[in-house]
């Protein structure tokens, strides 16, 4: 195969279409920049959810030797075995509970530390103001409804070796509701660019053909492959796609050094943010199912040229 | 080296078929005339031949080969062996005639040497030696019409297919087109000629297949135009 004649026709299309690719590469840029932020926002509710529990739960505490919230419940100190079985059994039979967990000292002090509810100054050094074996243990409990937690907050309330009941539904529901917003616009948005990409990229496949419809007659009549007649078209796609996702994922680093890391990290530090690892994640996807922008770019204008150039070139 | 087995074809919608019950065979080395009114099916048997329609029924067999089953990535390799001529040069304007000649070989993967080698062979064998650098739109049409032919024989097929080859030449210049399509021909290249041009049926005398309504009505050995509409 001549590959000489497939660049110099790329080049050649390329610069004779400047106008229409570099519309598609601004489309897909700005719909892969907002694909890559939903990515993102869909990853930081994961991490937030994993480390903080979500709308639909609660977490009750249960009593420390020391416990600093000078509960009547907590006058024996530490709570016993019995009373942790006691609530366990009221938590059960409670109507209002779909499930729960016990969470350990040991993971529920990991998970303030990571949450940024215990300082870094407040655990370091020889003598730390928090440890581990201060930290109370706790269930989480899942609700079937998150509207619906008075009857299981009473129940547990008044018992016995129950520091209290850390009820952050309406914190994190907003948190969450404003992600949720966040990651739907995005999509949404990214939804109607990708829509808009690929109709330019159709646009400019059919130009492309219409201005190479002579070649192209000439070249099936002398038998040329399908592959090498599609080619210059197949590389024209990927050249757009290639500066497309080139500009998005720095849009994305963008967002994630200044937005992220500079921005919200710094102001919201009870939230644990996505770091660099989910931002390469975003550019190759989470697998199963979520695509990463390095994969979407190339799809959104091959496939459709694949699909064009079948037609135009067809032998 | 070109055989229809009883083929039809029929375009969609109503209507008599454009080739019916054709059955015709072209040997290895033959110069053919195929004449009829317009309608008659003449291009339909060309694009057939080609491969570039289906038969509706009936078998197309072209180089050895059954081509109506022909899968479709089999296809560039049988028009390899094909060389096709329009009535309209069909040259790519933006390129010199060398570059038009040796266009047909690059697309198919030949080695620059090779197209070196070949391209002013045939410029020569058609009469156009000097004209490599020339741009079409410097050339006559009796010219450009010998650059679309340099351009169909530079692989060196098997058949040259010719749609009225000289449908816009005047009659000096058609008969050095003719004379240049026999000597072609002389190379032991089948040449498949649609024609209309009953002067040219005439003078050079071949064998002549005439369709009519998309029936064979005649085919003589060595035929003349024979009707005049």
């Amino acid at each position: 195969m001549q590959l000489r004649y497939v660049f110099t026709e790329l080049r050649t299309g390329l610069r004779r279409n400047l106008s229409m690719h570099l519309a598609v590469i601004v489309t897909l840029f700005v719909s892969l920049s907002l694909a890559g932020i939903g990515i993102l926002l869909q990853q930081e509710a994961k991490i937030a959810r994993s480390t903080l529990g979500d709308e639909l739960k609660i977490l009750v505490n249960l009593c420390t030797q020391d416990d600093p919230s000078n509960s009547p419940n907590c006058g024996s100190g530490e709570v016993t075995d019995e009373q942790k079985q006691r609530i366990e059994q009221e938590i059960e039979d409670n109507p209002e509970v779909r499930s729960f967990r016990y969470v350990s000292k040991l993971e529920g002090f990991d998970n303030a530390r990571k949450s940024g509810q215990i300082p870094d100054s407040a655990i370091s050094g020889p003598n730390p103001v928090v440890t581990v074996e201060q930290w109370p243990q706790g269930y989480w409990v899942t609700l079937k409804d998150p509207n619906e937690a008075d009857g299981i907050s009473s129940a547990l309330v008044g018992l016995d070796g129950v520091s209290g009941i850390k009820d952050q539904r309406k914190a994190l529901g907003q948190i969450f509701g404003i992600m949720k917003v966040l990651k739907y616009g995005s999509w949404i948005g990214s939804a109607f660019l990708i829509f808009a990409a690929l109709l330019q990229v159709t646009n400019t496949i059919r130009l492309a053909a219409l201005a190479r419809r002579r070649e192209i007659a000439i070249m099936r009549l002398v038998g040329a492959s399908t592959l090498y007649i599609a080619l210059p078209f197949l590389l024209e796609a990927l050249v757009t796609a290639i500066v497309g996702v080139g500009l998005a994922a720095g849009a994305l680093a963008a967002f994630q050094y200044w937005g992220v890391e500079r921005g919200l990290a710094e102001h919201v530090q009870f939230l644990p943010w996505v770091d660099w690892g989910d931002y390469f994640q975003s550019l190759v996807g989470f697998l199963p199912g979520i695509p990463g922008i390095v994969i979407l770019g190339p799809l959104l204008t091959l496939v459709p040229t694949l699909l064009l150039t079948r037609k135009y070139v067809k032998v | 080296m070109i055989r229809f087995e009883k083929v039809t074809k029929r375009y969609p919608g109503p209507g008599k078929p454009a080739l019916d019950q054709v059955t015709l065979d072209i040997d290895k080395g033959e110069f053919v005339y195929l004449v009829g009114t317009s309608g008659s099916g003449k291009s339909t048997a060309l694009r057939l031949v080609l491969r570039e329609l289906r038969p509706t029924t009936g078998r197309v067999h072209v180089a050895g080969k059954e081509i109506n089953r022909m899968a479709g990535w089999k296809v560039p390799r049988l028009r390899r062996q094909i060389g096709t001529v329009f009535q309209d040069f069909r040259l790519l304007p933006n390129k010199t005639v060398s570059e038009n000649v040796a266009f047909a070989q690059q697309v198919i993967g030949k080695s620059r040497r090779e197209i070196a080698k070949v391209v002013p062979e045939t410029l020569e064998l058609v009469g156009l030696k000097d004209k490599g650098d020339r741009m079409p739109d410097e050339l006559s049409g009796g010219e450009q019409q010998r650059v679309a032919i340099a351009r169909a024989f530079v692989n060196r097929p098997m058949i040259l297919i010719a749609d009225e080859p000289t449908g816009n030449l005047d009659p000096a210049t058609s008969v050095g087109i003719m004379n240049l399509l026999g000597d072609i021909n002389g190379t032991g290249t089948t040449v498949l000629m649609a024609t209309h041009d009953h002067g040219i049926v005439d003078q050079f005398t071949k064998r002549v297949i005439e369709l009519e309504h998309g029936r064979v009505v005649r085919d003589e050995a060595s035929g003349s135009y024979g009707f005049q509409h």
